[in-house]
């Protein structure tokens, strides 16, 4: 967060007024739907829900396998950033699985 | 006079009891056609909810055989039939026809992506019991294009999905898929994008979570084939037998998704 901010400020001079979006990191938490764990994530606007679902997943160990992320009732589109998902500072989101066997 | 009763009519009726759900449609029932795509563990017990609700007209498909290891789950299996190799769409048509002599169910033996698309116009609902992404994304597709309401279902041990997609609205399966389901679908095809099975992983099943599934797919059929659209499952539901717990979702239509956008 230091870094990004840091980058901020030196560009804080009026020729800079096309300065490109500065995202600045926030916290969200991810709950594992089947323990109830929860993990929380340092995230930017741009980064996206199948990037998230990637980390939660390596950071649980689960095991290879279809998984989506949730936000209350709402199944969030893989390919969305988080801007595009309104997901906001301490937002809960939560891994599922999705079970594909018949 | 209105008629004549005979003492105990009621209960030579095999439907009598369903008969007296108000909103259930025997008749549109008995007419609707039911294309039936995967005879395994949800198969089986998809076909023993469609045999005993009064459905008659069903397709069966699956191109698989019956193995032992089927065993813990499927109703009309034995080991019998896993040690004949049997076809599990032949067993099953035949364990339907059991329970209910008046239907006729024609079983095809044969990988859904084999079969002519025109089967999809021919049915009036499709009820997925598939194992796989790859397929469930055919039949989702070929399904929407039709115009046929299309129920999937999928477990994995304690844990169970029913999603309705029903066209021209809302999401449909390849909606709600993300980088995590082409992980997995990709792994059943070798270098040569011939299907090995081999690498399919071994999922937990048993027959709870089967039956649950099969059951909530099967009544949402019923309700869709009786006129009763408006007490479907909105979009999807997830089941989680170990916190005996059930929640819908709602999963939004992807802009991009193909699905979607074809013609």
């Amino acid at each position: 967060m230091n870094v990004v901010l840091q980058v901020c400020e030196s560009h804080l001079t009026p020729s800079c007024v096309q300065y490109p979006v500065v995202t600045l990191p926030f916290r969200i938490k991810v709950k594992n739907a089947e323990t109830g764990a929860a993990v929380e994530m340092e995230l930017e606007e741009e980064n996206t829900i199948d990037e998230i679902i990637e980390s939660a997943a390596t950071f649980w160990s689960k095991d290879m396998g279809a998984y989506v992320l949730r936000k209350g009732k709402k199944v969030l589109r893989g390919g969305a950033s988080l801007r595009d998902a309104s997901i906001r500072t301490d937002d809960v989101l939560e891994l599922i699985p999705d079970p594909e066997g018949g | 006079m209105d008629g004549c009763v005979r003492v105990g009519a009621t209960d030579d009726d095999r439907l009598d009891r369903s008969r007296r759900i108000e909103w259930l449609d025997l008749d549109a029932i008995a007419r609707a056609r039911v294309l039936m795509v995967g005879a395994g563990a949800l198969g089986n017990e998809v076909g023993k909810c469609l045999a005993l609700s009064g459905f008659r007209h069903v397709t069966v498909v699956d191109m698989d055989h019956v193995v032992g290891s089927n065993l813990n789950r499927c109703l009309f299996f034995s080991t019998e039939d896993a040690s004949a190799r049997r076809p599990k769409a032949e067993v099953v048509a035949k364990g339907m026809r059991t329970l209910s002599p008046d239907m006729a169910v024609d079983p095809s033996v044969s990988r859904i992506e084999g079969v002519d698309d025109s089967i999809y116009k021919e049915h009036d609902v499709v009820l997925g019991c598939l194992d796989n992404i790859v397929a469930r994304l055919h039949v989702n597709s070929r399904s929407y294009l039709a115009g046929r309401m299309y129920i999937d279902g999928g477990m994995e041990g304690l844990l169970g999905r029913v999603m309705v997609v029903r066209p021209p609205e809302g999401a449909c399966i390849q909606c709600g898929m993300n980088r995590s389901h082409a992980r997995v679908a990709n792994l059943r095809f070798s270098c040569t994008g011939r299907d090995v099975v081999f690498h399919e992983p071994r999922l937990a099943a048993e027959i709870t979570t089967t039956s649950i599934v099969s059951a909530l797919m099967v009544r949402e059929a019923l309700k869709h084939v009786s006129g009763k659209d408006d007490m479907l499952l909105s979009n999807t539901l997830y089941y989680d037998g170990q916190r005996n717990a059930s929640e819908e979702a709602e999963v939004p239509v992807n802009p991009d998704c193909p699905v979607h956008g074809r013609p």
